[in-house]
């Protein structure tokens, strides 16, 4: 069983919000999420991952957050993940991603 | 279509025979269950219409017999009946029939329910075209499976995993490709490396990511580069070769029995455990790197922990297949459980298999969701020979010949690369003298470590001598090493042949001269020679292991220049 995404955005950023298992099934959903944002038109958006609802994050879904942080431009775009339980926080922290992505 | 008529009735057979007919259908007739049979086993027709009363074998029981004969292939069945009873008809599908037409016939039906059983047998045709499509496409995908995973686990197991004595492991992979990249070598010092790589993803994918890594892997430590060296150079190779979404947490591992120390890489695998005679957690390292191929790598990121290696240790490396293995309600085994074993109630030398068995209990026969790895290092097992003597690589002996080098490495060079593992191989490469590189190497490693730390960087081996002072040894180094901005080290290489015995045609060895001077103040010649005899407490593989390797060995000058004699024979 995997989980569902929902995605909120206004002009300047998207909430994209994993509820549920984020492991690899969740991929096209994923990148669906904000592939539909970005672009040309979205320079200096912000993207906030928010995981309130998130039970489990695997390493397909780590892979996914690296494909976002290239995909939507790397260091120019914001992204933010938040709302991170602990047992999840361990898990980014283990990949030391908090040197990739803001975390909260 | 070619059709089958299998009825008693000589006047029925003559109406529907006309009638297909004239649709333009094949028409092949039969009067009786037995001879139906026949007919349609000679003819292969792509519809049977069928009666249901008569002579010898009924209408069901030749359609049993069709459909039992004739399984592969759809070949629907339509019966003719006058019967309308429910359970007439019943019967009739019972049978295997697929549907049926009452008496008297109706043209338009009879149009309709062909037309109808032609769709369905076409669709059949299809499907099991399909399906045999795909087995026969799922045959060949198993079977260039089995090739490669042959293939892949001979590269990958091409290491000491399984022979060097102080290591125990287990993995259990979730498909037929492990996703886990277990490997273990040892480098021309007799350290030994290891390495647990765990690619996102699992099978093929994470196998084929996996084999460049393995080559480096065994490539870089028979050289004698370090982890951190490997480290770099894996995530450069995988930054170049994988998609953005694929990354490898991985943890390198040096054991140095020598040194008595052990240095730890980890950039996303759980944490390193370790433990004491006690069975209780002494020490866990944790993750402080990003995992491999997500970015590029800086200084920071080639750092490694370095640890005392007492001999009462026990090293545990795991994939986070181990922490995260879930039972049937899909619960985590966690860490806290598995913290739970180093409690001090098992004795050390049974954790191991404590935790494989209550892994075993915890999970139940769920099904496994990732590959699994476990090892183990037995410290005090460290300076044991590898099983077997693997060591057998025939090289071509090179004739012995007189050749002269002379490398001279300024402070900037010292602090940017380690030129060691090139000019070893250098040295193999013009000599070949197969079964001498760990001895050559470790005669010039030390003494260029004994130049770099003690003629350059001013260090006082003595502190080593204690727990704390061997890791602030180490740091006090990495600091001065940073801040040199002068003097340089000289390293000059002679060989000669060793002069022909009589009688002998050709000169059966060689000698090589090595001479390594730095521009440091030096010491007192003799207070040089008892230090660094005195020097084998902690981190003392020192000056007596080169003396033992050596043929001669002393030092020069104001103690600054250090002069060995080695010796070779094939």
């Amino acid at each position: 069983m995997s989980g569902t995404i929902h995605v909120t955005r206004n002009d300047k950023e998207t909430i994209i919000g994993v509820k549920g298992r984020f492991n690899f099934e969740m991929h096209s959903q994923f990148r669906a999420a904000y592939q539909s944002e970005s672009g040309e038109d979205n320079q200096g958006r912000r993207f906030v991952i928010d995981l309130a609802g998130t039970e489990y994050i695997d390493s397909s879904a780590l892979g996914m957050l690296l494909l976002l942080r290239e995909e939507a431009g790397a260091n120019e775009s914001d992204i933010e993940i938040v709302n991170t339980r602990p047992e999840i926080r361990k898990i980014l922290e283990t990949a030391n991603f908090q040197r990739l992505f803001k975390i909260a | 279509m070619k059709i089958l008529i299998v009825d008693d009735d000589p006047i029925n057979r003559t109406i529907l025979q006309r009638l297909l007919g004239k649709e333009g259908h094949e028409v092949i007739t039969a009067d009786n269950g037995r001879d139906g049979v026949d007919e349609f086993m000679r003819h292969q027709p792509d519809l049977v219409l069928l009666d249901i009363r008569m002579p010898g074998m009924n209408g069901y029981e030749a359609a049993r017999e069709i459909k039992k004969l004739h399984t592969s292939r759809f070949t629907p069945i339509i019966f003719l009946t006058a019967v309308t009873d429910d359970e007439g008809l019943v019967q009739c599908i019972e049978a295997g029939g697929d549907d049926f037409l009452t008496k008297p016939f109706n043209r338009t039906i009879l149009q309709a329910k062909i037309g109808a059983m032609e769709r369905i047998r076409q669709l059949h045709a299809r499907l099991r075209m399909q399906k045999e499509e795909l087995e026969h496409h799922q045959e060949r995908v198993q079977q260039e499976l089995e090739v490669g995973q042959h293939i892949f686990s001979h590269i990958v197991r091409a290491g000491n995993l399984l022979d060097a004595p102080c290591l125990n492991h287990w993995t259990s992979p979730m498909t037929l490709f492990n996703g886990d990249l277990l490997v273990a070598s040892y480098n021309p010092a007799g350290g030994l490396h290891i390495m647990l790589g765990d690619f996102t993803g699992h099978g093929l994918s994470a196998a084929v990511a996996a084999m460049p890594v393995a080559d480096i892997f065994y490539d870089m430590t028979a050289q004698g580069f370090s982890i951190g060296d490997l480290a770099e150079a894996m995530n450069v190779k995988l930054l170049s070769i994988m998609p953005r979404r694929m990354f490898c947490a991985a943890c390198l591992i040096e054991v140095d029995h020598r040194q008595k120390s052990l240095n730890i890489w980890n950039g996303g695998l759980p944490d390193v455990l370790i433990t004491d005679g006690s069975g209780r957690l002494v020490q866990k390292i944790p993750s402080n790197h990003i995992p491999l191929g997500v970015t590029r790598m800086t200084r920071e990121d080639r750092k490694v922990e370095l640890l005392e290696m007492r001999p009462d240790y026990r090293v545990f490396l795991l994939s986070d297949g181990v922490t995260e293995a879930t039972d049937p309600d899909e619960s985590m085994y966690g860490t806290e459980r598995l913290e739970r074993h180093f409690d001090g109630t098992h004795p050390p030398d049974t954790l191991f298999r404590v935790i494989l068995d209550d892994l075993e209990r915890f999970r139940n026969n769920a099904q496994q969701s990732d590959d699994i790895s476990l090892l183990e290092i037995v410290c005090d097992r460290a300076g044991e020979e590898p099983k077997g003597n693997e060591e057998k690589r025939q090289r071509t002996a090179i004739p012995p010949t007189s050749w002269d080098a002379a490398f001279v490495f300024s402070a900037h060079t010292l602090k940017t690369v380690d030129p060691l593992p090139t000019i070893v191989n250098a040295v193999m490469n013009l000599q070949a003298p197969s079964g001498h590189r760990e001895r050559l190497y470790t005669i010039l490693a030390e003494l260029y470590s004994n130049a770099l730390d003690h003629g350059l960087l001013r260090l006082d081996t003595r502190t080593k001598k204690t727990p704390e002072g061997f890791i602030r040894y180490y740091m006090e180094r990495e600091e001065r090493l940073a801040k040199l901005e002068e003097g340089t080290i000289r390293l000059e290489l002679t060989h000669r042949p060793i002069p022909e015995e009589s009688g002998a045609t050709e000169s059966h060895g060689g000698e090589i001269l090595i001479l390594v001077e730095d521009t440091g103040p030096g010491f007192e010649i003799d207070q040089i020679h008892t230090q660094l005899q005195g020097n084998i407490g902690h981190g003392g593989r020192g000056i007596a292991l080169v003396r033992s390797l050596c043929h001669a060995l002393e030092y020069q000058g104001r103690g600054n220049r250090a002069k060995a004699v080695y010796r070779w024979t094939v």
